[in-house]
Order: structure tokens, then C-alpha cells, then sequence
């Protein structure tokens, strides 16, 4: 993958005009204030958008592994036909760096040969904009290493007081900055200094914090810890923390016949690997039976490191946290694994 | 457009009942060039659809080597291999696959190979045991032994019988055991002292131990999801490397080409799905890989 340093630099009384251009690219869609909570909406006006925001409670992974959707039309006994819509040009603005590398994280699971068609078909059509963010009491990205992405955009905006200084991660991202020369401006070494300044700053802000070296190792290696019993006594195997994650990917795959016998569907839809059926076979068999098994199985899972990108299956979001019903605190188990808490 | 996640139509040609709750299916694809194009390895599954029931992931009980229709070996166990049960020759299912790695029977060429059944994990080994039939020449001694519970659950009794009685036939030794006495079993065990023995599975490693060569064997397993630790550590103790001992695992595989997350298994340090990185394993795997087995 090639990378390569190119930054330009936008004021943001331009933003208007940087959001009508992303409108003729495609639908938008940004990060809408709902009550208390954000989410990844269609926009029609940059008045609409929250760029401020600290987390939306759906990850964008909704736009490219439908909650619920029919993949496979059935007629049965004559044939199979996929359901792939057409490509629509989308424009996701605003992502967070933790859910542009989530979005590695998706791809090198669903584009990895074989592929899925139905996400490729998605994926491809996708214009990503990233936006620079500060942490909450929640985020722990920086942990992970994946608060900044490097790659995995098209266009990567650092607000840097009354303008953005516009990373370029991709040859659209630079045909799209071409289209738009007239609001496009070279940064300045003080712009850099800002920019510097800024990191440094949000660096320092993050209130949680995991050690991460040897993770994988450390949490194998305790796979008996009483810890995991503590805390998997606390959780209601609800699924919350799947649904919310950016990298959870499981699904689950049912079919339907009309009442003619003559047509049906398959369906597919985001799995849970709490939910107890996840791992049972045909006969009774469950090879994750507890709770235990389960919560453990989660976050060996999330600790792994993904072979294809060399991330880290979390990216440290906090959404789990923040909307577990049970007050279940990622960084907090794994804390106490380490003995810290 | 071609894609994994598009069944292939194939019609049942031959049922067999096999026990009482295990039908042996032959099926053929619908569309000629489905039926060219289906090419697969010993231990690679597929998916068998029913319309409106669901998917099913089935080992394939037939080796390559063989023309004729693809055979599945099928329990009648859950929801979708009770509607499989009731269909009948004509009647249309879908296919996926075939899915998974396979056993590497390249790899094997040149060891002695000792394949070891429990049950229903004969169907899968069935690829196996008949492609080192049909390419002969290219492994060195074959040892079967294979457990089953009772004479009116043990599939492919009469090849089991006619093997122990006739090994001649087949070049091949075969090892029997079973857990339930029943007049045909009791009597092949008189005949056949030295290859019959009651009991589970691993009662047969004495019978047949004379005939592992632990330096140059490869090892093939397959059964219920208990068996395996008891002839991992049989095999382990008979100093086999832990490269040269295959498994093959069952999981929940829905997709088959590793995206669903059903199959996945292992620790932090190492995910792994079945689907997609087995269902076959090496005894290395299971060392380094949490819950494999």
C-alpha cells in the first residue's frame, strides 16, 4: 500500500463548499446529534453535521454488513440468484481514526479471498473522510495504536482552530482536492507547528490506558484467571458490546420460503458471540457452554492481532464500554488481568 | 456472477439408508458445467442446502480419485439433516464448496498411514482411506482402526467385515472395535482375535502397535469431539511428530470461506477458523492453538 506525505490546507469557512463538492460525489453521510447520542446519518446541509462528536453508538461497519439483509434469492427447487443491489456512491465524513482502522480491520477479513461480495460491492462505492478527534473518558486508542490512521482514507481533516489541515490518503482523495482548488491552500510550517502542538496535546488527554505489549500472550496465558469469572458474573450475555463494536463481524444466516413453496430468502443478519446458540452444533454440542466460555471468547478475540494488517483486532472506540448495560468496562478486565485493578 | 456464496443446484440420485439415523446421499449437479467445475481434496466439506430450512456443512465422503457422483455421508442429527433425511431420489438440493484445506495427501507420500475412526468420523476418513487405496503406490503400509458403538450403529459394517476377513483384498489392515455386543461382532471377534477387540477406539493400539512405525507414519483422525484427546495422547506417546498427526474438526461453519465468526477458535495469541484454516489440523495446531480440541 503506498502512502505518501501530501497535506493541503482548507479554512473552515469552507467547509459549505468542501460539503456541496462531497454531495455531488455521492450521499453523505456523517455523524448526527441524536439526543445524548450521535449517529452515522444522511446529511443534506453542513449544518447537519456534528463533527464535534466523541462517538457514534453504531459503528460505520452498518453501511458495508447490514444489520439485516436479504443476500440470496431462493427459487427453490429451480435455482439460486444473489441479491447484490447496485453500487451506490456513498460518502462517509467524519470518521474517528480508531473506525478508519476498523474498517482495515473489516476489510482484511471480508476482502480476503474469497471475497464477500456483498461487502466488496459496498466497500468499493465508499469515499472515507476522517476527521481529528479528542478522547473521552472512554477512548483508548491510543493504547491500541490506532488513534492515528495512515492509510485507509481518502481524506483525513485535522481541525486546527479556524481551519482544517487536509490529510490526502489516496489518489480520489486527491482527485477529489483537485476538483475543489479554488477553497485549497498550501499549509505553512506554523500550520505543521499547530499541528504538532495539537497531538502532543490530545496524546496527553487520554485517561484510559491498557498495556498492550504482550497482550495476546498475557490474556491466553490467564485464561484461568478467577478474573474472568468475576467479571463474566457481571455481564447479560445481551450482545450489546457486538452490535456496537467496530470489528465485530460475526452474522447469522436464516432462510424463509413464501407460503407458495415456490419462492424464498436468505437472510443475514449481525450475529453475537454471547448468545448461546454461537457455538452450538447440530446434536447439543456446544463448544462455548458457559457465560465463562463466552466472555472469555470475546476478549481473546479482541485481543488478538489481526496477521493480514498487523492491528489489533480492538482499536480501542470505547463503545463497549460506553453501552454496556451491565457497566462492563473493556479496559477495566483487562486491567485486572494484568493485576492492576 | 460468480461467487462462493452461490449454491449450486444438484439432484439426489441414490439414497442408501446406512443405520438407522445415517442416510448415504449420491448427488449430481444439475448444470453440466457445475459438475465439471467441481473439483475437491479428501477432507474438504460442503454446504448443503435445503430451500427454506437452511445450510448444513457436510464432509465429502468420496475421494477424487473416484468418478461418479459427489457422496454424503449424513446423520439425521438437527434441523436441516432431518429435512435432508426426507428426500428422496429426484428431489433438488443446493451445494456450496467444496470448503476447507483438506488433508494433505502430497505431504503424506511415501509415510505409512494409519487412519483412525470413531463413529461418524469414518465419512470424512472415507476420502482418505480410499484415495491411498487408489493411489497405492504412493504410500507405504495403511492401518484402519476404527471404533464404533454396536454393530446396528456401525456404518460401512459389511467393508469393515469384509476388510478384517479378506485384508488381502485391499492391502490394508483393519482394526475393529466395538462397545455393545451384538452375534456378528462377538463372532468376527473369535474368528479375528488379533483385529476385533471390544471397547472404545483406543483399545486397538495394542493390537496394532506391532505395525506403527512412529518415524514414518502419518496419522488421520476423526470422531466425536471427546475421542481426540484420548488418541492425541496415544499417538503422543508412541513419539509420532505432532507434524505428521492430522485431525479434522466439526464447528458451526455457516459460511465456509471464514467471515461469519461461528468457527472461530483459539486464544488470544492465536485465532483460528475452521472453516477456513482446517477443518483439518495438525497435533502442532492443537499444541499451539487454544481449544482446538
Amino acid at each position: 500500500m503506498v502512502t505518501y506525505l501530501r497535506y493541503v490546507k482548507m479554512l473552515k469557512e469552507n467547509f459549505k463548499d468542501f460539503f456541496e463538492t462531497l454531495k455531488k460525489l455521492g450521499e453523505v453521510h456523517a455523524p448526527v446529534r441524536r439526543g445524548r447520542l450521535f449517529s452515522f446519518t444522511k446529511v443534506d446541509s453542513p449544518g447537519e453535521v456534528a463533527l464535534n462528536y466523541n462517538r457514534t453508538m453504531l459503528p460505520p461497519k452498518k453501511y458495508f454488513v447490514k444489520p439485516f439483509e436479504e443476500v440470496l434469492k431462493i427459487k427453490v427447487g429451480k435455482g439460486y440468484e444473489l441479491i447484490v443491489e447496485e453500487p451506490k456512491s456513498l460518502v462517509l465524513l467524519g470518521l474517528h481514526a480508531c473506525d478508519i482502522n476498523a474498517l482495515r480491520v473489516l476489510d482484511s477479513v471480508y476482502l480476503d479471498e474469497p471475497q464477500d461480495d456483498y461487502y466488496q460491492v459496498r466497500r468499493a462505492a465508499a469515499i472515507v473522510i476522517g476527521v481529528s478527534c479528542e478522547p473521552d473518558e472512554y477512548c483508548f486508542c491510543k493504547s491500541m495504536g490506532t488513534d492515528y490512521a495512515w492509510t485507509g482514507f481518502d481524506l483525513f481533516l485535522h481541525e486546527l482552530g479556524t481551519s482544517y489541515l487536509v490529510r490526502v490518503g489516496s489518489s480520489r482523495g486527491e482527485s477529489i482536492i483537485e476538483s475543489m482548488s479554488n477553497i485549497i491552500g498550501e499549509p505553512t510550517k506554523e500550520d505543521f507547528i499547530k499541528l504538532r502542538d495539537l497531538e502532543l496535546k490530545r496524546s496527553r488527554m487520554f485517561k484510559k490506558i491498557l498495556n498492550t505489549s504482550l497482550l495476546p500472550d498475557i490474556v491466553d496465558s490467564l485464561h484461568e484467571s478467577e478474573v474472568w469469572v468475576v467479571f463474566s458474573d457481571k455481564c447479560v450475555s445481551c450482545g450489546s458490546c457486538n452490535l456496537v463494536c467496530p470489528t465485530c463481524r460475526c452474522y447469522d444466516v436464516t432462510e424463509k420460503v413464501e407460503l407458495n413453496l415456490q419462492e424464498g430468502v436468505r437472510v443475514r443478519r449481525w450475529d453475537s458471540c454471547f448468545i448461546r446458540s454461537h457455538a452450538l452444533v447440530a446434536g447439543g454440542l456446544n463448544f462455548r457452554p458457559t457465560r465463562l466460555d463466552r466472555f472469555r471468547h470475546r476478549y481473546n478475540c479482541k485481543s488478538s492481532i489481526d496477521p493480514r494488517t498487523n492491528l489489533p483486532f480492538c482499536v480501542g472506540c470505547g463503545r463497549c464500554s460506553a453501552f454496556c448495560p451491565a457497566g462492563i468496562d473493556h479496559v477495566n478486565v483487562l486491567n485486572a488481568i494484568w493485576g492492576l485493578a | 456472477m460468480s461467487s462462493a456464496y452461490l449454491p449450486k443446484l444438484a439432484k439426489i440420485v441414490e439414497v442408501t439408508e446406512m443405520t438407522a439415523i445415517e442416510k448415504l446421499f449420491k448427488l449430481q449437479f444439475v448444470n453440466e458445467e457445475d459438475a465439471k467445475s467441481f473439483t475437491f481434496k479428501p477432507g474438504q466439506f460442503v454446504e448443503v442446502n435445503v430451500p427454506g430450512v437452511g445450510e448444513s456443512p457436510i464432509s465429502i465422503c468420496k475421494s477424487p480419485t473416484r468418478p461418479g457422483p459427489l457422496e454424503l455421508l449424513i446423520r439425521r442429527i438437527g434441523r436441516v439433516t432431518n429435512a435432508i433425511h426426507k428426500l428422496k431420489p429426484g428431489d433438488v438440493v443446493g451445494i456450496r464448496g467444496p470448503f476447507g484445506n483438506g488433508f494433505p495427501m502430497e505431504k503424506m507420500k511415501g509415510y505409512d498411514v494409519l487412519l483412525i475412526a470413531g463413529g461418524l468420523g469414518i465419512a470424512p476418513l472415507m476420502s482418505v482411506l480410499q484415495y491411498v487405496i487408489d493411489r497405492r503406490e504412493d504410500y507405504g503400509e495403511v492401518t484402519l482402526l476404527y471404533g464404533v458403538r454396536s454393530y446396528q450403529e456401525a456404518l460401512f459394517r459389511d467393508m469393515a467385515i469384509d476388510l478384517i476377513k479378506h485384508p488381502e483384498k485391499a492391502c490394508l489392515r483393519t482394526f475393529l472395535s466395538y462397545e455393545r455386543d451384538d452375534p456378528v461382532f462377538v463372532s468376527l471377534m473369535r474368528d479375528h482375535p488379533e483385529n476385533v477387540r471390544k471397547g472404545v477406539v483406543t483399545v486397538l493400539f495394542e493390537c496394532a502397535d506391532p505395525y506403527i512405525k512412529p518415524d514414518k507414519v502419518c496419522a488421520v483422525v476423526c470422531g466425536p469431539p471427546i475421542m481426540y484427546r484420548f488418541v492425541l495422547k496415544e499417538l503422543a506417546k508412541r513419539n509420532i511428530p505432532p507434524n505428521n498427526i492430522y485431525i479434522t474438526l466439526e464447528r458451526r461453519m455457516k459460511c465456509g470461506i471464514g467471515k461469519c465468526g461461528h468457527c472461530i477458535v483459539g486464544g488470544a495469541t492465536a485465532i483460528r477458523y475452521i472453516c477456513k484454516d482446517g477443518p483439518v489440523f495438525t497435533y502442532s495446531d492443537v499444541l499451539s492453538v487454544r481449544g482446538l480440541v
